[in-house]
Formats: C-alpha cells, sequence, structure tokens
C-alpha cells in the first residue's frame, strides 16, 4: 500500500490539476469574448455528458476510442518512435473491416467478426510498418511520413468508399455497403453508442499496460526508448523492438477502425473518425506516455468532448474543447520550465545567504 | 609591487545541490603564467566560468585589472580583454577559420553584409603575427583538433584579449604541440604582457609553464605557490589531500590462450573517413593489453568495431575462437564479451533510469528474473540490485535513484558492476576511470586486475598514459588507425610512449638524434 | 496513343505552371519560413497551426475592415504573436518542440473553426475582398513565361522577394552567421557575447509572420476571401519537408515547394481521367519520396566517400 502511495507523483498531479484550472479559465473567457455565458456554457457541457444514459454510453464509447488510440501511441512513444498516423491505421483499418462484412456477407457472426478484426489490425499494422522501415533502416522522420500517410489513407478511403466499394444507395455520397445487422455488436447501454467492443478495449488496455509495466519486455521497450544506443550495445536488437512496437500500435489503430464500424456506424463512412487519433495523441501527450494515466485521462476528455457536443444545443461551436485540451497541454509542456524560472531567483538569494553565513562563521573562527 | 590582473574576492558558486567553489580569493599578477590545478570537480574551470562572465557567482565579486565586474556576462569579460579558450572547443564546425575567428566581432560590408575577405584578410594577418599556422579559408570541421585549438587562441587574440584562460589545453595535443602551445605562451607573455591562466592536472606541465601555481580540491583553494618553489610530488598531495601511494596491484598467473585477434581491420568514422587502417593485434587469456594514443587516432572507433557497435569495413575480429565479424553487439555479447564504453552518458547507461534498471539490463530474461509470461520478478531483481549495490561500493541515495542524477564515479561503478557481473572471459575496457574521482579510481582499478588475473583477456584503451602503464601488461601505440608500436610495460617508459603516439616508429634512436 | 498525348499536352500547358506557383507559393512562404527555425535549431512541426491562424485570420480582418490588406494587416500581427507564442515555449521554457508543435496544430484548429463558426456560422466564410491579381506589364507580350507568371496574387511574387532577402540574409550577413551558429553550436554564440536564445526568438517570430502570410496567401489570394476548416490541410507539414529537403536553404526550400507545386498541379489535371482522391494522393506520396531521397543521398554520399578513400589507400 505504501508503495502505491508512492507511485503517485504529486508534482504530476498539481501541475495537472493547475494546467485544468487555468484551461478552462482560459474557455471561459474565449466563451465570454464570443458573447456567451461561461458558466452556462460549462452547465451546458456537464449536463451534455451526464444527462441521460445515452450520453454516458457515448461518452464511454468515446473514452474507449481515445484510450486504445492513446495506447497505440504510447507503445510507439515508450520505444523512441512517434506514430503520428494512427489516424490513417484507423481509417484504413475501418474500410478493411467494413468491406469484409460485405463480402463475407451470410458467414456465420463470429467469423465474420473475427476476420474483420483481423483484417483491420493487418492492414493497420501494414501501415505502420512501412514508417516504421522508413525510420529503422533508412532513418526518416517519422513524424512527417506518419502524417503525409494520413492524408494518403484518407484520399484513399475516399476513393475506395466512392467508388470500387460504394454504397448502392444514391443518397450515401461516400459511404460502403451496410452490414448485416446480425453482424453488428450489442449494445451495452440502449441507443447509445457503447457497445460490447468496450470488453475487448478493456481486455486490450489490460494487455497493454501490463506487458509496458509488468513484464521484461516493457524493460526492454523502455530502454530502447530511453536510451536507444544503451540498449543495442546491452544486446537488444532494437531495430525489431521499434518496428514491432510500431506495428502493434497501428494494428491497434487499425482495431479501433472496426470498432467503429462494427459498433457505431455499421458501414464505413468519413464520421468513422475525424481525427480522433489526435485527440488521443493530445491524451498521451498529457499523460506522459503512462498507461494507466491515459487510461483515466481519456474518460475526462471524452467528457469534455461529448459534452462540448452538448454545448452545440445553445449555439457554442464545440471546438472549444479542443482549445481547453490544448491549453491544458501548453501548461504542462511548459511546466518545469516556468517552475525553473520561479524558483531560480528564489535559489540564489538562498545560496548567496547560505555564502555569507558561511563567511561570518570562519571569519569568527579564523 | 605588481599590478593584478584578476582579483577573486570571497568566490562562492553553488549549482543545485552542489557547492563548486567555496570562498575563494585568489589574485593573478599582471604578465605572468598562472597555474590552476585540481582534480576533476575540484572547481577550477568554475572559477574561471566565472571569470569569463559564463556564471555569475553566488557571492563575492571579481575585479579585472582593478576594476569590479558589475555583470557577469562574456560580452563584459571580452570587452575587459579576458578571452577563454574552453576545453571544449566554442567553434562552429560548418564556419570557415576566418568566419569563426571574427564571430560577434565580423567585418561588415554597407553596413549589414558579411565581408569575408576582409575576415580573412585579418585572420591572415593575425596568423603572420603570432606564428600560429593555419588557413583562414580552411572549414573547421575538416581541421584536426591541433589546429582547432589554435583558431581558439587567434579568436581570443582578434577579441583583443591581454589575460589569457586556457582549459585543459593539452588534452588533446600530441608532445609536439603542446611544445608549440608552451612556446606560444611564453611568447605572448614576453613580448605582449599577457597574462595567461592555465587549467591543468598535468602537473609536469605545471612545472614547464607556470610562474605560479594554485591548487584547488572540493571547491577550496588550498594554497598558491611558487612553481620554483615546489615539486610535482607536494602539488599532488596538495591535489587529493594526502600522499598519493598507490597500492602496488598484485598481478599473478600466465596469459593462457588467444582470445581477442584483430586481422587487418579497418573501419571508418562517423564522417566516413577511415579511423582505423588495417590493424591487426591479439589478445590472450589473463593479459591486459593497453592502447596508448592520443584521442581521435582510431582507439575508439577499433573498440567500437571489436564490440560490434560499429561496421567493419575490412578485415576479421575473432573473440574466443569465433568469428564474430559483422555480427551485433548482442551477438557479440553471447560469445563472451563485455564492454565499458567511452561514454559511459551515450552508450553506458540509460541515464532516466534507476540504478535498479542499469545493473538489470543484459540479465532481465534471466530465469530469476522472469517468470512466467514474461512477468518480471521485481522482488528478486531489487535483491540482486541491492546486493551488487552493497558489492561494489556504490554510492548514492539507492537503487531506485534515477542514474543519470547520480556523480561519474558512482555512475561508472554501476557500469563497472553489470559489465563485470556476466564473467565474460574477454572484456573491452575503454577511459575506465575519467572523470572518476580517486578513491573510485583505486576500487576499479583493483577489480580490472582481479579479472586479469582470474584469466580474463582485457584489452584496455585510455587517455591517462598512467593508468595505461598501471595496468597492462603489454602496450600498443596507436597513430592514425595504424599501430606505431608495441611492448612488455616493463621494457618502456612514459617518455619513450610518447615519441611512438605521435607516429615515429624508430623511437629511441631518433629521439636521441 | 492520343490519349495519351492529349493527358501529355494538358499536364505541360501552361495552365499547369501557373497552378503549380500558385499552389506552391503558400508551402513555400512556409518552408522559407521554417528554414529559419531550421538554422535556429528549432524542429518546428507546428508551421501547419501557422498557416491555418493566418488563413483564419487574412479572412476575418478583410470581413473586418472590408478590405484585403486590412486582412493581411491583421495576419502580420498575428503571425508575430503565434511566432511570440512559439518561442516563449520552445525558447524560453524549453518545452518539447514536438509536443509544441502538436498541440499549436491542434489549437490553432480548435480556435479557427471556434471562431469562425461563432462569426460567420456553420456555413463558412466565403466571398470576401480578396486580394487582386497581378499583371506585371511586358510579362504578357512573352508567349509561355507570360501565362506562368501573370495572373497572381502579389504574395506569389512577394515570396521570390522573400527567398532573395532570407538567403542574403542568412548567408550573407553577420545575423545570418549568428542564427546559424545558435542552432548548430549555441555555446559558440553565448561565449562570443551573443545570446544565442535571441536568434532563437528572432527565427522563431519570422517563421511565424511568413507562415502566417502563407494562410493569408491560401485564404485571401489562393481562394478568394474564403475560409474553410483545417484549409491548411497539412501544408505546413510538407513545408517541414521541403525545408529538410532544401537543407533549410530558402533557395532549395522554394525549389522543392515548385516541385510539390508541380506535383499538385498535375494531380489537378488528371482529375479529368483519375478519379480526384486518387490524385489528391499525389504530392503527399511525392513528399514521402522526397524525404526518403534526402537521408538515402546523404547515407550514399557518405558510403561513397569511405569507399573511395579505401580504393586510394589500397592502391597506395
Amino acid at each position: 500500500m505504501k508503495k502505491l502511495a508512492g507511485a503517485v507523483n504529486y508534482r504530476y498531479l498539481l501541475s495537472l490539476l493547475l494546467s485544468i484550472l487555468f484551461a478552462f479559465l482560459i474557455g471561459a473567457g474565449i466563451l465570454a469574448v464570443s458573447g456567451f455565458h461561461p458558466l452556462e456554457a460549462y452547465g451546458a457541457m456537464l449536463s451534455g455528458a451526464f444527462d441521460s444514459a445515452r450520453h454516458i454510453g457515448d461518452f464511454l464509447e468515446y473514452a474507449m476510442v481515445l484510450c486504445v488510440c492513446g495506447l497505440a501511441c504510447v507503445l510507439g512513444a515508450r520505444v523512441g518512435i512517434f506514430n503520428v498516423g494512427g489516424e490513417g491505421q484507423l481509417l484504413l483499418g475501418a474500410i478493411f473491416a467494413a468491406q469484409v462484412g460485405v463480402w463475407m456477407d451470410g458467414q456465420p457472426r463470429f467469423l465474420v467478426i473475427v476476420c474483420a478484426a483481423l483484417a483491420a489490425m493487418a492492414v493497420g499494422g501494414l501501415y505502420a510498418f512501412l514508417p516504421g522501415v522508413l525510420k529503422v533502416k533508412v532513418k526518416v522522420n517519422e513524424v512527417i511520413t506518419t502524417i503525409m500517410l494520413n492524408t494518403v489513407a484518407a484520399y484513399l478511403c475516399q476513393y475506395l468508399a466512392k467508388g470500387p466499394w460504394k454504397n448502392a444507395n444514391k443518397n450515401m455520397v461516400a459511404a460502403t455497403e451496410q452490414l448485416g445487422a446480425q453482424y453488428w455488436f450489442g449494445n451495452v447501454i440502449p441507443r447509445s453508442n457503447l457497445t460490447s467492443a468496450v470488453f475487448a478495449a478493456a481486455v486490450m488496455a489490460f494487455l497493454v499496460w501490463y506487458v509496458m509495466e509488468r513484464t521484461s519486455i516493457g524493460y526492454e521497450m523502455r530502454i530502447t526508448g530511453e536510451n536507444p544506443r544503451f540498449a543495442f550495445f546491452s544486446g537488444l536488437r532494437t531495430d525489431q523492438i521499434v518496428l514491432l512496437s510500431m506495428v502493434v500500435s497501428g494494428a491497434m489503430c487499425g482495431l479501433v477502425g472496426m470498432f467503429r464500424v462494427y459498433g457505431v456506424e455499421h458501414l464505413y463512412r468519413d464520421s468513422v473518425s475525424k481525427d480522433y487519433y489526435f485527440e488521443a495523441l493530445m491524451v498521451a501527450m498529457i499523460a506522459q506516455y503512462k498507461p494507466v494515466t491515459v487510461i483515466l485521462l481519456s474518460l475526462f476528455f471524452a467528457v469534455l468532448k461529448i459534452g462540448a457536443q452538448g454545448m452545440e444545443l445553445i449555439g457554442i461551436p464545440s471546438q472549444i474543447y479542443l482549445i481547453i485540451q490544448t491549453v491544458i497541454i501548453f501548461c504542462m509542456a511548459a511546466e518545469s520550465g516556468i517552475t525553473r524560472s520561479l524558483t531560480a531567483a528564489h535559489e540564489r538569494r538562498r545560496a548567496k545567504r547560505a555564502a555569507e553565513e558561511r563567511l561570518k562563521e570562519e571569519l569568527k573562527h579564523g | 609591487m605588481q599590478e593584478n590582473a584578476v582579483e577573486f574576492r570571497h568566490i562562492s558558486m553553488e549549482f543545485p545541490g552542489v557547492l563548486a567553489n567555496d570562498d575563494v580569493s585568489l589574485d593573478i599578477r599582471k604578465g605572468e603564467v598562472f597555474a590552476l590545478v585540481g582534480e576533476n570537480g575540484a572547481g577550477k574551470t568554475t572559477l574561471m566560468n566565472i571569470l569569463y562572465g559564463i556564471h555569475e557567482p553566488t557571492n563575492g565579486e571579481v575585479y579585472i585589472r582593478g576594476r569590479k565586474v558589475e555583470r557577469f556576462s562574456p560580452k563584459t569579460a571580452i570587452s575587459m580583454g579576458v578571452g577563454m579558450v574552453h576545453q571544449h572547443f566554442m567553434l562552429v564546425p560548418s564556419f570557415t577559420v576566418a568566419q569563426n575567428i571574427v564571430m560577434s566581432r565580423e567585418p561588415r560590408r554597407l553596413g549589414v553584409l558579411f565581408d569575408n575577405k576582409a575576415a580573412e584578410a585579418a585572420a591572415q594577418r593575425l596568423v603572420e603575427e603570432y606564428g600560429l599556422a593555419v588557413d583562414p579559408a580552411a572549414v573547421v570541421r575538416e581541421i584536426g583538433v591541433g589546429l582547432q585549438q589554435r583558431v581558439e587562441i587567434l579568436k581570443t587574440l582578434y577579441r583583443g584579449a591581454d589575460i589569457l584562460i586556457l582549459d585543459e589545453p593539452t588534452a588533446v595535443l600530441t608532445p609536439q604541440e603542446t611544445d608549440e602551445l608552451f612556446a606560444v605562451i611564453r611568447r605572448v607573455v614576453r613580448e605582449l604582457g599577457m597574462t595567461v591562466i592555465i587549467i591543468t592536472h598535468k602537473l609536469y606541465e605545471v612545472m614547464a609553464i607556470s610562474d605560479r601555481v594554485g591548487v584547488m580540491r572540493k571547491g577550496r583553494l588550498i594554497g598558491v605557490e611558487n612553481t620554483c618553489d615546489v615539486d610535482e610530488k607536494k602539488l599532488a598531495s596538495m591535489m587529493v589531500g594526502r600522499p598519493v601511494l598507490y597500492d602496488r596491484l598484485e598481478k599473478a598467473g600466465e596469459a593462457g590462450a588467444e582470445q581477442i585477434a584483430v586481422h587487418d581491420l579497418t573501419v571508418c568514422d562517423d564522417r566516413g573517413l577511415v579511423a582505423v587502417d588495417g590493424l591487426s593485434l591479439s589478445v590472450r587469456a589473463g593479459e591486459v593489453l593497453g592502447i596508448a594514443a592520443i584521442e581521435g587516432n582510431g582507439q575508439s572507433e577499433l573498440l567500437e568495431a571489436i564490440t560490434g557497435m560499429r561496421r567493419v569495413e575490412r578485415g576479421t575480429v575473432e573473440v574466443c575462437g569465433q568469428n564474430v565479424t559483422g555480427k551485433t553487439a548482442g551477438e557479440i555479447r553471447k560469445v563472451g564479451l563485455s564492454h565499458i564504453p567511452e561514454d559511459r552518458l551515450a552508450t553506458g547507461v540509460s541515464r532516466s533510469a534507476s540504478v535498479t534498471d542499469n545493473l538489470l539490463m543484459g540479465k532481465q530474461r534471466d530465469k530469476a528474473f522472469s517468470g512466467f509470461a514474461f512477468h518480471q520478478r521485481r522482488s528478486s531483481i531489487e535483491r540482486y540490485a541491492e546486493e551488487v549495490y552493497e558489492r561494489f561500493d556504490i554510492r548514492g541515495a539507492g537503487i531506485d535513484t534515477a542514474v543519470g542524477s547520480m556523480s561519474g564515479g558512482n555512475m561508472q561503478k554501476v557500469v563497472v558492476a553489470r559489465e563485470f557481473s556476466f564473467d565474460s572471459p574477454v572484456l573491452i575496457i575503454a577511459q575506465p576511470t575519467r572523470g572518476v574521482d580517486v578513491g573510485a579510481i583505486e576500487f576499479i582499478h583493483t577489480r580490472i586486475i582481479e579479472k586479469r588475473n582470474a584469466g580474463c583477456a582485457i584489452l584496455l584503451c585510455s587517455a591517462d598514459l598512467d593508468e595505461v602503464f598501471r595496468l597492462s601488461d603489454r602496450i600498443i601505440t596507436m597513430y592514425e588507425g595504424r599501430i606505431t608500436g608495441e611492448f612488455r610495460t616493463s621494457d618502456i617508459t612514459k617518455e619513450e610512449i610518447g615519441w611512438y603516439m605521435t607516429g615515429h616508429r624508430e623511437g629511441k634512436e631518433a629521439a636521441k638524434a | 496513343m492520343d490519349d495519351l498525348s492529349a493527358i501529355l499536352a494538358s499536364i505541360f500547358s501552361s495552365g499547369t505552371f501557373n497552378e503549380m506557383l500558385r499552389r506552391a507559393t503558400p508551402v513555400a512562404l512556409a518552408a522559407i519560413g521554417g528554414s529559419l527555425t531550421e538554422h535556429a535549431g528549432i524542429m518546428n512541426i507546428g508551421m501547419d497551426g501557422m498557416i491555418l491562424m493566418g488563413a483564419f485570420f487574412g479572412v476575418f480582418g478583410s470581413y473586418l475592415f472590408t478590405s484585403a490588406w486590412g486582412g493581411v494587416g491583421l495576419v502580420l500581427l498575428m503571425g508575430l504573436l503565434v511566432g511570440l507564442f512559439f518561442a516563449l515555449f520552445v525558447v524560453k521554457f524549453r518545452s518539447d518542440e514536438f509536443i509544441i508543435g502538436c498541440a499549436l496544430n491542434t489549437f490553432a484548429l480548435g480556435l479557427t473553426t471556434y471562431l469562425s463558426r461563432s462569426v460567420f456560422g456553420t456555413s463558412g466564410a466565403k466571398g470576401f475582398p480578396s486580394l487582386p491579381t497581378v499583371d506585371l506589364p511586358l510579362l504578357d507580350k512573352i508567349p509561355f513565361l507570360g501565362a506562368v507568371l501573370n495572373g497572381h496574387s502579389l504574395f506569389v511574387y512577394l515570396t521570390w522577394l522573400f527567398v532573395l532577402v532570407l538567403w542574403v540574409f542568412i548567408y550573407k550577413t553577420p545575423y545570418g552567421f549568428w542564427l546559424r551558429a545558435s542552432g548548430e553550436k549555441p555555446e559558440t554564440l553565448r561565449t562570443a557575447g551573443i545570446e544565442p536564445e535571441k536568434m532563437k526568438w528572432l527565427a522563431s517570430i519570422l517563421c511565424g509572420v511568413l507562415c502566417a502570410l502563407a494562410g493569408a496567401h491560401l485564404s485571401l489570394g489562393y481562394l478568394n476571401g474564403t475560409f474553410a476548416e483545417n484549409m491548411s490541410n497539412s501544408r505546413g507539414y510538407i513545408a517541414f519537408a521541403c525545408v529538410i529537403f532544401g537543407a533549410a536553404n530558402p533557395a532549395k526550400a522554394y525549389l522543392a515547394a515548385l516541385m510539390f507545386g508541380f506535383f499538385d498541379a498535375i494531380g489537378l489535371r488528371l482529375q479529368d481521367y483519375v478519379s480526384s482522391d486518387l490524385t489528391g494522393i499525389i504530392p503527399y506520396a511525392i513528399t514521402i519520396i522526397m524525404m526518403v531521397y534526402v537521408v538515402v543521398n546523404a547515407q550514399r554520399r557518405r558510403r561513397h566517400a569511405a569507399q573511395q578513400q579505401l580504393s586510394r589507400r589500397a592502391r597506395s
């Protein structure tokens, strides 16, 4: 128990709370300037997330998306590769999963779901493999390549959903055929987005946490991320570790795409993800790439996001949510810098006094 | 009564957790060569950085030629005639010699344009004036360290310095280059009346060049003497606070079978230039082979190639009778090799990881530490770490501290503890005691000889010639990637070795002639 | 066969090259700004957000002052502020550049979308005063070149000026030397009595202004007074790739941006034959190939040098 208490980083907790507070203040300022009453707006945010079982289900579903994507990002960051391409991996995973369901229409439910999940993971993994190989073998900056690949994937999915895999219904502009209802994930909370996929996500989250925090593999990953040269020097095959983490990260993102299709959308269209991965990336950064923190913060930011949608009802653009989230990041990133400049002057004065004391002591004795 | 060039009054400098200077008061006379000696971490460089305005002292005052320093910044120091040649050169590698020399006081055209011609002309004038030959148009990245140091000195002269600080100037120089540097120092002092402060820990250099010498230990100034009144032995005991008497290391046993065999090895450095040039060597079980070479003569690349950290261009490496050419570091370790790398921060540890995690590396998959489903057995890992921590006398805040926050000596003990715990028959050891305090040096040396006596084949490389002599059974000298000489330690002296380290092959005769 | 020649004819028409210039300019403006931060040793991932801010405040200013030049004025101010903001975190607080860059992009996306919806409603901002196109005299007399170079917004021509000025600034003035030293070896500058942070602040601010101008060109020049959500569309990242490709030399980065513009324009031409969703991929795929080429080329050169040296030694 004592160990657990020791594991809580109070400095982190304090700076997180202060950052959140500050972000809400900034948000309130922006709201006020654009003519809304801040308290009313935040009230709408709160009720937007909690006023009904349906909204609670919605934010839990979104928390699931954030959490799995966030953990996928952590997986890369731990070994020193930043998978910014989760969005593309997610989209491709989603569209392939959807199309597998269309192709296999009429097959047993279990078989279709397993095949769709495998397809999504394979596609997502492969799509992460490319920037991974370029990083490991050729040393090309993965941030740029993965971001480029996001846009490529988005265009590719548009093309597939408008072209070869098009929905026969003329009203659907860019979408695949709808899945048979027997393949849909069951709802956990009726009429909400929360489906049984959340259990799979929970298992996945547990596995990621276990591997990273409790196993020798997680230890090797951590050392690789901290100092790759030391890891290689000590006998680890760092290239493989980095590449594998990247592929698993991509597979997880692909799987989230499949969850979105089989749980919520029941076909592929671009509302499968609207930069959800980037929001998850922000969560992972705020959590400083710690798995448990990612899980907890996912819930918090999911509440904000779904709540912000509730704010739209009174005419407030929901993007205020993005502003609050990024202000938190700015504060967290600047925390050590601000603390440093605040304490530096104080520290100087203290040291000077101490030096003068010593001098006086010596004069007395000498 | 000579005027003082610099006066330090009760200088204290505290960094978070470290008292680098503790009430230092020191006068430096105009026109003298003052040597500041002390161990690593004694506070010499900090004191000089204060003079150069890089640090503002926590307490105390500095006077330059009688004028009190009000604002501590390099800009002020430069304007008051202070110049400093840092241990790690302050040169922009992609700029030319001239561009580096004129930096911050560039000659201009039309008010805003950099006048490269005028810069090169100014550099050329300085070169001719002081006889420090270097091509002003050469790109700094492409010239050797000896020339780079000349550029540094020219830079301070260009800025009009008459108080010159040299921080460990001879660390990267050959004995010949050192002589040339000393000649320059004598000249600028005699002809221009400059004041030179030289930081060093090589005592024979103190005797050779300085008029007076100040000794620092643990942030305090222990004493100031006229150089002619002291000898090296006295200075050494002032430096460490007790007479330095290394115990004789007991070497036992005969050399056995060949364990490291390097044949016709060629290796390139990071820039793609040949660093090791068709080199062959062999080390047998139960012996220490020491490499003596000036920094940058391929010894680092040689060790990296043997341990799998660097590509082998040509030739073969055998460890324990197995050909390991082109294998990865991990594969070579499995054959039976451990390695203490020269740069422990970059290669030897993970700074943000705990002592435990740093000690565990390489053993993390052992049955004792990794159970079902790779579950880490934290309690047995911690027990192991505690035991090693005790046995290697690591001093710090315990096994959970981040290694990056430890002192150099303790960090090195963590590396040594880990690498020696594999019981490998072959050890590659580079710079085992760089930046390590005296107590730890003794400890690490003892451990190395224990390993030798237990039958390990050890290849040692160190910038510290004393260390090479103390530990090695045989010594090879390297110059520009080739072996220039091979000796039994008992057959040669340090002075002779120096000759071979500068690329001469027929040592003695030539030295006499 | 006729098809192919028709395609080729449309690709290499003056219209394509005119389009190339138009499309390259926002990327080029950002890229020459990025050259400055790159020289100052700052990995600037946040250019996309800077562009987006410029794009929005251009339209916003144009709406506020009912004049495109008012928009440009506001953009200059906002660019300055964004640059200051970026430098505050990256230089003053020494925060992680990658995190700040990513956060800046998302922040810009959130803020511009929020403001756009608050001010203009969900339908977006269209048809505000935009920058006039400029026809250089005499140029229209030249057959092919005239059609390529004429009829652009002023920014296209201003970019050439900026490239020249910045190139001179970086490589031919003392300040440029300080800037490069501040990135390559900041201690050198500090011990010479100049604070490297000053150069980093300067680079960040200029980069902010140039990226904001890139955004202004996007919304006021290129799209005639229109702001669309997330309209920077990863151009900031492409600009970053151009910086790397051009080794932070503004002239080379500009050429890289032109290459991007060329492939973008080709994509436009090919839309008559292939789905626009597929042609949209082209510039992004080209960017990846560019990045790989830079690294592979550098490695190859190093290996080549080593090989040459080895064979020279073997002969002697």
